[in-house]
C-alpha cells in the first residue's frame, strides 16, 4: 500500500516536472506538456545570455557535451548566478550523469537565496535523479521538499 | 691418399665458395630488406608524428569586464598579434586613444571554428566598455572569445617540434631556392647523384674530410636517424636506403617530408624541424607570408643550422643569406631587381628568450601526469593532439614574480645567504577549482624539483581549520564563542611518545573563544579540541576533502605533523572556499584531436563535502586570522574590505612557512623553506604570506562574501562572556551561529557595565577584544561590516 503511493506520488511529480523542467534544455518530445512557467531572467549579463543560447541550441542539436562547455564558460563570467548551475544540472539529467545533476542542483541551491521558484526546480531535479537511480525515499524526499516550496511561492 | 685428399679440397672449396656466395647474397638481401623496412617505417613515422600542442585559457571577453587597455594589448602580443597601423590582416592591432582596433585568427575550438573577425574594443575606468565589430554598421558583440596562448608541446623523440604543411602550402620560391642551392638535379636522379658519391668518394679515400654530395633524398635519410658520424659504411647504409626511398615514394612525397622535417635550430630543449615552424620560430609569421631574402635565410641554414642561426650568429647568416640569393638569381627564381632589394635587407629575426618546450614547465607537468594517466604516451608525442588547459598566463606571471621578488628581499634583509630559500605557489579559481597558475621554485622557467607537486612538507598550522570544522559541525556543542581551555595538556597515547603540545609565544592563554584559538593558532586549545573530538573522527574526513595521504594517528597530526605537498594543500582549502563543494582541482578542460574533433572533456564536477553553515563560521574564523589574529599583517599588501579568509603555518624550529588562503576569486597556497630542510628563521607570517600578499594584490582580488546559508543568523553577544543582548544593545558583536546555537537567554544591556566587563576579561584570556574600539563603533563592528 505504502509501495503502491509511492510510486503514483513520483508519476504524478514527474507529469509536474514535465511542465516547469524544460527551461532551456526540454527535449522536443515533451513540447506538448501543460503550460510552462514563464521564462525566467537567468542573466542581465549579454555575454551570458549568448553562452545560454550557444549551449541550448547545441544541447538541441544533440551536442551535450559542447553545450556543457557554453554552460562552463558562462560560470567562468557570472560563478554564482544559480540559474547556471541548475541548467548544467539539467544537461548531466538529460545525460545519465544522476549523482553529478544532484550535485550541481544543491550547488545551484547554494546560491538562490530567497529565490523559491528555483529551489522547487532543483529539487524537483533532485527527486527525479534520484528516480532514475532507484532511490526511492531519496526521491520522496526531494519531491516533497519541492512540492513544499511550490505551495509557498504561490 | 693425398690425391684423395687434395680432390676434396678442391671439390669442397668450390662448394663453400658457392655457399658462401648464397649465403652473402641471402645477407645482403637480408640487409636490404631490414634498411627497406627500417626506411619505411621512418618516413611513415616521422610523415604524421606532429606534437601535442598545449593551450593556455583562452581570454573572454565582454562589456563590464575589468581588463585595461594594456592588459588587453599584453595579451594580444602574447598570441602573436603584431602592431600594424591597418590592422585588418589576422593577428594584427593599432592603439587608438581609449582603445584598440584589431583583427583575429581562424582558430578551432574544441567546441568549434571560430572565425576570424574585424574588431574594435574600447575601456573605461579599468573595464571593457564597448566592443564592436567594425563593419560599416559597427555591430555590438556581446562576447569574444580570443585565441588561447600556447604554452608548450609534448614533442616526439629528442623534442622534435615541427608543423605540418602540405607540399602546396609550401611557397614556389621556397621550393625552387631549396633545389637550386641543395639539389639542381632533384627532379630526374634516382636518389643518389654518382658524380657527388665519386667525388666524395675520392675525397676520403685520398684522406680529405669526408663531405658533401647529398641530395635531398640523402639528406633526408640522415636527417631520420640524426647520428653525426660520418664512415664510409655509415655513407653506404644511406646510399642504400635513399634508393630504396625513391622507389617507394614519389618525387613530391619525399619533398613535402623533406621539407616538414630537415632540422632548422634548436630553442633550449626543443629542437626545431620543418620550414613551417622554422617560419615562426625565426620570423612570427607563418611560411607563406615570408620575404624573399627571409625566404633565402632559410634556405642558407640548411647547410648548418648551428652554424648559420641568425640570433647566434648574424654575420655568418647575413653571408651565407646573401650566398643564396646570389644563387637564386643566377637560376632565375628571383629577378635581378628583387635580388637588389633583398640584399639590402636586414635579416629580420624575432628576438625572444629560448622557451624550450614550454615557458611553464611547472604547470606542464601537472598537465601531462594527467594525460598520462588518460593517454599512451606514443600518442601525446605524436598524434598532434591540441590540449586545451586552464593556465591563465597572466596570473602565471603574478606568481613567478611575486615568489622571486619576496625571497630575494626577505634574504636581504634578513642577512639569509643568497638563493638558499625555495618556495612554491598554487593558484587556483574559487568557483570551478580550475588551476591558474603553478610555481615550482624561484626559477620558475627551470623545469626542475617541481616543490608546488613534489615537496612533501610538514603543514603545521594549515591542519587546523580541519579540527575546527569538525567541531563547528556539531552547533549543539561548539559556537564560534565557545570557550576553550589553553592551559598546559600532556596526552599519553598508544604507540607514541607522551605529547605536551607548545604554543608558538610559549604562553599559555586559559579560556580563550573557539574562534580566537584558531585566529592566534593556539597549539594547546586546538589539541584539546580535537582529542575531544576524536583524532580518528578528524583524519578520517580527509579524503572527503580530497587529500588522499592519510596521516599517521596521532594527536600531533592534527597539528599538522603529517606532510602534503602545496597542491594538496589547495586542494583542501578549495572546499572550504568553495562553501564546502568539493570540486577535483583541474588543469585540462578538453583535449580536441589534430582535425578538430573532440576527444576527451574534463567536465567541471562538483560534490557537497561538507554542510554549508558550518563552512561559513570556519571561513567566518579563517577571515578573523588576517583581519585580527596571526595573519594580521597581510593588510601591509591587501585592503581590509576583500575579507581574506587565510591561515599561516609554521613548522618545528621554523623549517616550512606556510600561507593558505582565498578571496571571492582566488584560492591561493604558499610554501616557502628550504631543499635541504633545514631551518629558515621564518614563521608563515613573515615568509609565505608575504608572497601570498605580493602576489594577490596585482591579481584583482574580488572581495570575499560568502553566500549567507539559511540556517546561518547573526546574532549580538558578548564575545567573552558569551551572553547575548538584545538586537539593539551596543555593547555586543554580531557574530554569526547556526539557528538555535546561540546563547538563549538574553541578559541586559547594561552598556557600561558590559564595557568594563569586557575590559577585565580580555586583559585575562588575551582574547584581543579592545573594547575601546568597540565603544567607539558601537555595533559597527567587524562582523556587521562582513555580514551585512
Amino acid at each position: 500500500m505504502k509501495n503502491r503511493y509511492a510510486s503514483f506520488f513520483i508519476f504524478a511529480s514527474l507529469l509536474l516536472f514535465a511542465g516547469c523542467a524544460g527551461v532551456t534544455t526540454k527535449p522536443p518530445a515533451e513540447s506538448t506538456a501543460p503550460a510552462e512557467q514563464p521564462k525566467p531572467v537567468m542573466s542581465e549579463n549579454p555575454a551570458v545570455v549568448a553562452l545560454l543560447d550557444r549551449a541550448q541550441r547545441d544541447n538541441e542539436a544533440g551536442k551535450r557535451e559542447t553545450s556543457g562547455a557554453s554552460l562552463e564558460r558562462a560560470l567562468r563570467i557570472e560563478p554564482r548566478n544559480p540559474w547556471l548551475w541548475y541548467e548544467l544540472a539539467q544537461l548531466r539529467l538529460t545525460q545519465g550523469q544522476y549523482a553529478q545533476a544532484i550535485s550541481l542542483a544543491r550547488k545551484s541551491n547554494s546560491f538562490a537565496g530567497q529565490d523559491r521558484q528555483l529551489q522547487a526546480l532543483n529539487w524537483r531535479l533532485i527527486g527525479n535523479a534520484h528516480v532514475a537511480q532507484g532511490d526511492t525515499p531519496g526521491a520522496e524526499q526531494a519531491l516533497k521538499t519541492a512540492a513544499e516550496l511550490e505551495q509557498s511561492n504561490e | 691418399m693425398p690425391w684423395i685428399n687434395s680432390h676434396f679440397n678442391v671439390k669442397s672449396y668450390r662448394k663453400i665458395v658457392r655457399l658462401s656466395a648464397l649465403l652473402l647474397l641471402l645477407g645482403l638481401s637480408g640487409y636490404i630488406y631490414y634498411l627497406d623496412v627500417t626506411i619505411r617505417e621512418a618516413f611513415e613515422g616521422r610523415k604524421f608524428a606532429v606534437p601535442a600542442r598545449v593551450y593556455g585559457r583562452a581570454l573572454e571577453v565582454y562589456p563590464g569586464l575589468k581588463l585595461t587597455s594594456g592588459q588587453f594589448a599584453e595579451e594580444l602580443k602574447r598570441i602573436g598579434y603584431h602592431e600594424n597601423p591597418q590592422p585588418d590582416e589576422a593577428a594584427t592591432y593599432k592603439n587608438t586613444w581609449n582603445g584598440l582596433e584589431f583583427t583575429t585568427r581562424d582558430f578551432m575550438f574544441g567546441d568549434g571554428p571560430q572565425a576570424a573577425q574585424h574588431l574594435r574594443i574600447e575601456f573605461a575606468d579599468g573595464t571593457v566598455s564597448r566592443l564592436q565589430v567594425r563593419s560599416e554598421e559597427d555591430d555590438d558583440l556581446p562576447l569574444l572569445r580570443l585565441e588561447p596562448p600556447l604554452i608548450g608541446g609534448i614533442y616526439p623523440g629528442h623534442n622534435e617540434d615541427r608543423e605540418l604543411l602540405k607540399l602546396n602550402q609550401f611557397p614556389k620560391l621556397l621550393t625552387d631556392a631549396l633545389i637550386s642551392i641543395e639539389d639542381r638535379k632533384f627532379y630526374t636522379h634516382w636518389g643518389i647523384d654518382p658524380r657527388g658519391i665519386a667525388r666524395a668518394l675520392y675525397k676520403t679515400v685520398s684522406g680529405q674530410r669526408i663531405e658533401g654530395g647529398s641530395t635531398l633524398t640523402q639528406q633526408l635519410v640522415k636527417n631520420f636517424f640524426l647520428t653525426s658520424e660520418r664512415t664510409l659504411t655509415r655513407k653506404a647504409t644511406e646510399v642504400l636506403m635513399s634508393l630504396l626511398l625513391e622507389m617507394h615514394y614519389s618525387k613530391g612525397e619525399i619533398l613535402e617530408t623533406y621539407l616538414n622535417e630537415i632540422f632548422l635550430g634548436q630553442d633550449a630543449s626543443r629542437a626545431i624541424h620543418g620550414f613551417g615552424l622554422a617560419s615562426h620560430f625565426y620570423f612570427d609569421r607563418p611560411l607563406d607570408r615570408l620575404e624573399p631574402q627571409e625566404i633565402a635565410l632559410l634556405v642558407g641554414m640548411v647547410k648548418g643550422p648551428g652554424l648559420y642561426d641568425p640570433r647566434k650568429n648574424p654575420d655568418l647568416a647575413l653571408k651565407r643569406r646573401n650566398v643564396v640569393l646570389q644563387e637564386m638569381v643566377k637560376l632565375n627564381v628571383i629577378t635581378q631587381a628583387q635580388f637588389v632589394q633583398a640584399r639590402r635587407k636586414p635579416l629580420g629575426v624575432v628576438h625572444r628568450a629560448p622557451i624550450g618546450t614550454s615557458p611553464y614547465p611547472a604547470f606542464m607537468q601537472f598537465v601531462y601526469r594527467q594525460l598520462q594517466r588518460d593517454y599512451r604516451e606514443d600518442d601525446l608525442r605524436s598524434e598532434g593532439l591540441r590540449i586545451f588547459t586552464t593556465l591563465d598566463p597572466q596570473i602565471q606571471l603574478q606568481a613567478e614574480e611575486a615568489l622571486a621578488l619576496r625571497l630575494r628581499q626577505i634574504e636581504k634583509t634578513r642577512k639569509i645567504a643568497v638563493n638558499t630559500l625555495e618556495g612554491a605557489v598554487v593558484v587556483s579559481s574559487t568557483q570551478n577549482g580550475e588551476i591558474q597558475a603553478i610555481v615550482g621554485g624561484r626559477e620558475a622557467r627551470y623545469a626542475g624539483y617541481n616543490r608546488a607537486l613534489d615537496a612533501q612538507r610538514p603543514i603545521g598550522s594549515l591542519a587546523k581549520p580541519i579540527v575546527f570544522l569538525t567541531a563547528l559541525e556539531k552547533p549543539d556543542r561548539y559556537t564560534l564563542i565557545t570557550p576553550l581551555d589553553d592551559s598546559p595538556l600532556v596526552w599519553s597515547q598508544q604507540g607514541t611518545s607522551d605529547w605536551k603540545p607548545q604554543n608558538y609565544d610559549l604562553k599559555f592563554h586559559g579560556l580563550v573563544p573557539l574562534h580566537t584559538a584558531l585566529e592566534q593558532s593556539y597549539n594547546v586549545a586546538t589539541a584539546r579540541l580535537g582529542i575531544e573530538l576524536g583524532v580518528k573522527n578528524i583524519l578520517d574526513k580527509l579524503p572527503l576533502y580530497g587529500i588522499e595521504r592519510q596521516p599517521p594517528p596521532f594527536a600531533s597530526s592534527m597539528l599538522g605533523a603529517f606532510d602534503l605537498a602545496p597542491i594538496e594543500v589547495a586542494q583542501l582549502y578549495q572546499t572550504f572556499a568553495d562553501n564546502g563543494f568539493r570540486t577535483p582541482l583541474r588543469a585540462i578542460r578538453e583535449i580536441v584531436t589534430a582535425d578538430g574533433k573532440p576527444l576527451q572533456r574534463y567536465p567541471l564536477n562538483v560534490e557537497p563535502v561538507a554542510a554549508a553553515a558550518p563552512v561559513y563560521l570556519l571561513t567566518a574564523a579563517l577571515q578573523g586570522v588576517v583581519r585580527e589574529g596571526t595573519a594580521q599583517s597581510l593588510s601591509y599588501w591587501l585592503p581590509a574590505d576583500l575579507n581574506v579568509a587565510g591561515k599561516t603555518g609554521t613548522t618545528d624550529d621554523l623549517r616550512d612557512s606556510w600561507f593558505a588562503g582565498y578571496t571571492g576569486n582566488h584560492v591561493a597556497v604558499v610554501w616557502v623553506g628550504r631543499d635541504d630542510n633545514n631551518p629558515t628563521g621564518l614563521t608563515g607570517a613573515s615568509g609565505a604570506m608575504t608572497v601570498w600578499g605580493e602576489m594577490m594584490k596585482n591579481l584583482q582580488p574580488e572581495p570575499l562574501q560568502p553566500v549567507v546559508p539559511e540556517e546561518i543568523e547573526m546574532v549580538n553577544v558578548n564575545p567573552s562572556s558569551g551572553l547575548r543582548y538584545d538586537g539593539d544593545c551596543r555593547a555586543g558583536v554580531l557574530m554569526p551561529f547556526i539557528r538555535g546555537s546561540a546563547p538563549g537567554d538574553i541578559s541586559d544591556c547594561d552598556f557600561t557595565y558590559a564595557d568594563s566587563q569586557k575590559s577585565k576579561e580580555s586583559e585575562s584570556n588575551d582574547a584581543k577584544v579592545k573594547p575601546g574600539e568597540k565603544q567607539d563603533t558601537g555595533k559597527k563592528n567587524w562582523f556587521q561590516r562582513l555580514f551585512n
